[in-house]
């Protein structure tokens, strides 16, 4: 039963064959049932957003109106085309690590016997279930140049110790790795069900024609979870881009703001050098960018539920 | 009509017996009959510290019937930013908020000018230091009363013991324990400073001077930019930061940084504070917290720890000074209250109060309060904050200024100035080119 | 998938020593990687309760192996238990986090039943994109977020700014579009035969949304409720922002604005009060483990 089939909806259609009215009536009763949300939405999402679109047309002191001047300046500086950059490997990279050792994490406790399968799964899904400030603050901790704890480790073991956050190519490392311990088991636990759905028959048939691991991996498992991986890499995406506690907290944008993301950076500006609508520029910049990838997957997933509901119907 | 006229007269009789009410309750109560007045004060670390704030401020509110409500307001996590920068745009908050550095110069216009309150204290207390009068006066009317809760001066705090061993420097023949500094201290200088910093590397003890970009780091090197002459952008406004001036400062911090741990360009305001209390480094600059969280957790560095004036450079002797104000909104509705608090705060014996509270961690901005007991009883060791507030051959400065506020506002938040250092020093830009990204810097910085 | 156990017995003796012994070393293997990761996972929550039974002198103390404690002590977890401070933010975070999750839910819920088997103009729109509200970040929404709470307290004469409950009408945002998301996926899986006989009952939309939804969904109502709880829980920028003194804050904002104060840090404070903040998450999930992976992947994978 794919979603976009049930969007479809059983009711709509026997509304329709029942007369317009039933239709119309079930619609203002759908339409009223989405009221809260769509105001929740409304006013407290879409209005400010507008009112910050607002604001990025101001000059810094906010008493004229200057148009797209903010952007224009934006796009003249250095360090905007480095957020950019940087905000770009950030959300890329954390979430190609994030969902391939989730993908191989939900294989790997998909192949243990069913009943040590809970406890693994209970103790890798911990990261996520901590509130990411609380577990950034011990990361931080653990990254400390006087008292690194990692460093320690790292010193039993024969190695320098190495600058997690002062070294600006360490410290981007340093923030994905953050990330991608926070995420991963969101990835692992998404794809581990979406591998239980997989029925055992694709498989077995696929053994019968002579596949081997590997084939099984790319022509069974993959199309089978395609659905899901884009699903959750696009709303990874999404949330990894606007992420601002992990930079602010271990980095705040530095070292020289090579480790800056766009929320970040926004709220530097915007708030700390107190040029607010400098800051709303920074940060609606990153609404283009994800709107486009939010497109382009979507597109994907609702092509292939229509293909399935097609099927189905 | 009778409708009418019952209602009018019920609507009188209500009216008349609210007012009866209201003065009845006033002076029955006596209380709260000059309003209410809600304050948010810096939260100070020192444990206890804020209590005797609050009793100060409480003390004020019974004598004057004022209902007043106190925040503690913390500074980490940018805490006190946000609360500020929500409050004046929303234009609804509280009555008086504490600001810091350059807060009160680019909210100016939001603020009530504090002139009225400022002559009445100048006139009992004398002058303040002219960090305090630039950074409150940023466009000729005191548009904030000096605080002394959170003002600091950020000054170097060494190891007496590995400065003499491995410098061979005599921080307590420069600066004694009872008494004011002795000729001697001629011989600190930023050139005196370099070579004990290679000596400490070499010994493996080396200075923790971050590089970042929080106030410890910015205040130091804007005190070492000052010392050397090197502006960035000057009064009138324009950018001057290409010049000799910053080029021998440039190449002096250049050489410092070799001897500074690696990762100092990403330090931050608590970086340093670890450092010392770690027992890793020789000389920090920092105010006394780092010194007085030692006295707990490490009492054999702390025992050590002697605070003193910054180094002389060519230019002078400069020494960072951060300070804390108390403004009022313009949208207070209550401003004569607030500033009757604010001119309470500002006496000689609040002060001295505060200071003792803070366990002499609180420099007041004004000159003639440099003088209480507290700083030459702390210890141990006894009189390491003897040299801390300023003295009379110390120039107080504050990183980026002479530029105009707005202007000075990024520079330091931005921390143009420890950016121009780290990419020379860790991103191998030449000098020029630094100065080139300076410049590009600034000119944004010039935006309306 | 064929498992070596599920496997006939039969089938397991005709196969060689050799496959048995792989399928052996593949198992061992799997749990030797995912060994590897558990503690990669497993080791910063565990150094947090090293650190948060250490004196600050131990903390301070260079020397020695820090992840092990010479002189445990619960004086940390003594001060923050004992503080009326912390307990006001524990307080404050429950009052706030059940308020959010009971309005999420029933916004949630309705919305979610609306879009999986009803049709308006947009809604498809809707059901698929509800979650690119996510697109927009609170560092953008806050301020004028501010202004909206001034403007409402100026109509109604309600004190919006500074107070707790300000919360619960911004955290909703955050937590409403992935919960609607998750319960379209699993309403939509609820096959339409039971819609249908409920209606031939004679049931009316309420009914069949009560009687016939939820208990048949209610993994992955379980799943959405958790979510809601973890993400209000786990606020951080919002309360910064919005609550400004002490007893209005909420953990985690609290933890970090009480226990760092100018440039000082308590770290074993810190890190007891972390894992104190981590706690109520972390014992719900574990007690209600598998309704809400179930929930959350069941509604996912229909998708």
């Amino acid at each position: 039963m794919a979603q976009a089939a049930a969007i479809g909806g059983a009711f709509e259609e026997r509304g329709a064959s029942r007369g317009g009215g039933l239709a119309r009536r079930r619609a203002r009763i759908a339409f009223l049932l989405c009221l809260p949300l769509i105001l929740l939405v409304l006013a407290l999402v879409i209005y400010p957003a507008f009112y910050s679109l607002h604001l990025a047309t101001l000059n810094k002191s906010m008493t004229r109106f200057v148009g797209l001047a903010n952007f224009a300046f934006l796009f003249k500086r250095e360090t905007f085309w480095m957020v950019v950059e940087q905000s770009v490997i950030f959300a890329v990279g954390a979430v190609v690590f994030k969902a391939l050792i989730g993908f191989v994490l939900a294989h790997l406790v998909h192949r243990l016997p069913q009943r040590g399968q809970r406890a693994w799964r209970g103790m890798l899904l911990v990261p996520w279930v901590i509130p990411p400030a609380m577990s950034t603050l011990v990361w931080w901790w653990m990254y400390e140049p006087s008292y690194s704890a990692l460093n320690w480790l790292l010193a039993g073991m024969g190695f320098a110790p190495v600058p997690w956050l002062g070294d600006p190519y360490w410290a981007r490392f340093a923030v994905i790795l953050v990330n991608v311990w926070y995420g991963a088991p969101f990835f692992m636990i998404m794809y581990l069900a979406a591998l239980k759905s997989v029925p055992a028959e694709l498989y077995e048939s696929a053994e019968i024609d002579g596949a081997n691991a590997w084939q099984k991996l790319i022509y069974v498992t993959l199309p089978m979870l395609r659905n899901i991986i884009a699903i959750t890499v696009l709303f990874s995406l999404i949330v990894t881009f606007a992420n601002f506690d992990i930079v602010r907290i271990l980095t705040a944008g530095g070292p020289r703001d090579m480790t800056h993301v766009f929320a970040t950076w926004a709220f530097k500006l915007g708030i700390e050098s107190n040029d607010i609508p400098l800051g709303a520029c920074v940060s609606l910049f990153m609404f283009p960018i994800l709107g486009i990838a939010a497109v382009f997957i979507l597109r994907d997933v609702h092509r292939r539920s229509r293909e399935l509901a097609g099927v189905a119907a | 009509m009778t409708k009418w006229h019952l209602s009018r007269r019920r609507l009188l009789a209500g009216a008349s017996s609210a007012a009866l009410a209201g003065s009845v309750y006033g002076r029955a109560r006596g209380a709260y009959g000059a309003g209410k007045l809600s304050v948010g004060f810096w939260d100070h670390w020192v444990p206890g510290a804020n209590d005797t704030l609050t009793k100060l401020a409480r003390q004020w509110a019974e004598k004057e019937k004022v209902d007043l409500t106190i925040d503690y307001i913390p500074s980490q996590g940018n805490k006190l930013l946000l609360t500020i920068a929500a409050e004046a745009q929303a234009r609804s908050g509280h009555d008086i908020l504490a600001m810091n550095t350059w807060l009160p110069g680019s909210h100016a216009e939001r603020l009530e000018p504090v002139d009225d309150v400022m002559r009445e204290v100048l006139a009992k207390n004398g002058p303040t230091n002219p960090v305090v009068e630039y950074l409150g006066k940023p466009d000729g009317h005191w548009r904030a009363v000096p605080a002394t809760p959170g003002s600091q001066m950020k000054g170097p705090a060494s190891r007496i013991d590995l400065l003499k061993e491995h410098a061979g420097i005599d921080i307590l023949a420069m600066y004694p324990p009872d008494g004011p500094a002795t000729p001697a201290a001629e011989q600190w200088t930023w050139d005196a400073l370099l070579a004990a910093a290679e000596k400490c590397h070499k010994a493996g003890f080396p200075f923790g001077i971050g590089l970042g970009t929080t106030s410890d780091s910015v205040d130091t090197w804007g005190s070492l930019f000052h010392a050397f002459g090197a502006r960035l952008v000057d009064e009138k406004g324009d950018i001057v930061v290409n010049s000799d001036a910053t080029r021998a400062a440039l190449e002096f911090a250049k050489k410092l940084a070799a001897f500074l741990p690696g990762d100092a360009i990403a330090w931050d305001d608590g970086s340093n504070n670890r450092w010392l209390i770690s027992g890793k480094g020789a000389l920090i600059f920092n105010p006394p917290s780092a010194w007085a969280v030692a006295k707990r957790d490490a009492p054999h560095v702390a025992e050590k720890v002697w605070h003193h004036p910054a180094p002389k450079g060519p230019k002078g002797r400069f020494g960072p000074y951060l300070p804390y104000y108390w403004a009022i909104w313009s949208f207070s509705p209550n401003k004569s209250a607030a500033k009757s608090l604010l001119a309470h705060l500002s006496t000689r014996e609040a002060a001295e109060q505060l200071v003792a509270a803070s366990q002499g961690y609180d420099i007041p901005g004004y000159l003639s309060f440099n003088d209480f007991k507290t700083w030459n009883e702390e210890g141990p060791p006894r009189g390491t904050l003897r040299h801390y507030p300023p003295t009379e051959d110390q120039i107080l400065s504050i990183a980026a200024a002479p530029a105009p506020h707005k202007i000075a506002e990024q520079i330091y938040n931005q921390a143009t100035i420890t950016k121009m250092i780290a990419r020379i020093v860790q991103g191998g830009d030449s000098i020029d080119k630094a100065i080139a990204w300076a410049e590009s810097e600034l000119e944004g910085f010039m935006r309306g | 998938m064929l498992r070596p156990e599920v496997a006939a017995p039969g089938a397991v003796k005709v196969a060689s020593g050799d496959l048995r012994r792989q399928r052996r070393w593949a198992l061992w293997s799997a749990y030797a990687c995912l060994g590897l990761f558990c503690v990669f996972f497993l080791a910063p929550p565990i150094y947090a309760f090293v650190t948060s039974l250490k004196t600050s002198q131990e903390i301070a103390a260079l020397d020695g192996n820090p992840w092990l404690v010479r002189d445990p002590t619960l004086a940390n977890y003594a001060a923050l238990l004992g503080s009326s401070t912390f307990l006001r933010f524990f307080w404050n975070s429950v009052k706030v986090a059940v308020i959010v999750v009971a309005v999420t839910m029933v916004i949630a819920t309705l919305a979610a039943f609306s879009l999986a088997r009803m049709r308006f103009f947009g809604s498809t729109v809707l059901a698929t994109g509800v979650f690119l509200t996510y697109l927009i970040p609170e560092t953008l929404l806050f301020i004028p977020l501010f202004q909206i709470f001034t403007w409402l307290r100026d109509l109604t004469g309600i004190e919006f700014i500074n107070r707790w409950w300000i919360l619960c009408i911004v955290y909703p945002t955050l937590t409403v579009p992935f919960c609607t998301w998750i319960l379209i996926g699993y309403f939509s899986s609820i096959p339409k035969e039971l819609d249908e006989a409920a209606i031939v009952d004679g049931a009316s939309t309420l009914q069949l949304l009560l009687k016939v939804f939820l208990p048949v969904a209610l993994p992955g109502l379980i799943a959405a409720t958790i979510f809601a709880f973890t993400v209000s829980w786990a606020q951080f920028l919002y309360p910064l922002a919005f609550t400004t003194s002490i007893d209005q804050l909420v953990l985690p904002a609290g933890i970090v604005t009480n226990l760092i104060k100018g440039d000082v840090f308590n770290w074993g404070q810190i890190m007891a009060g972390a894992l104190l903040t981590a706690a109520p998450p972390v014992l719900i999930y574990a007690f209600l483990m598998d309704y809400y992976i179930a929930g959350l992947t069941a509604g996912a994978t229909k998708g």
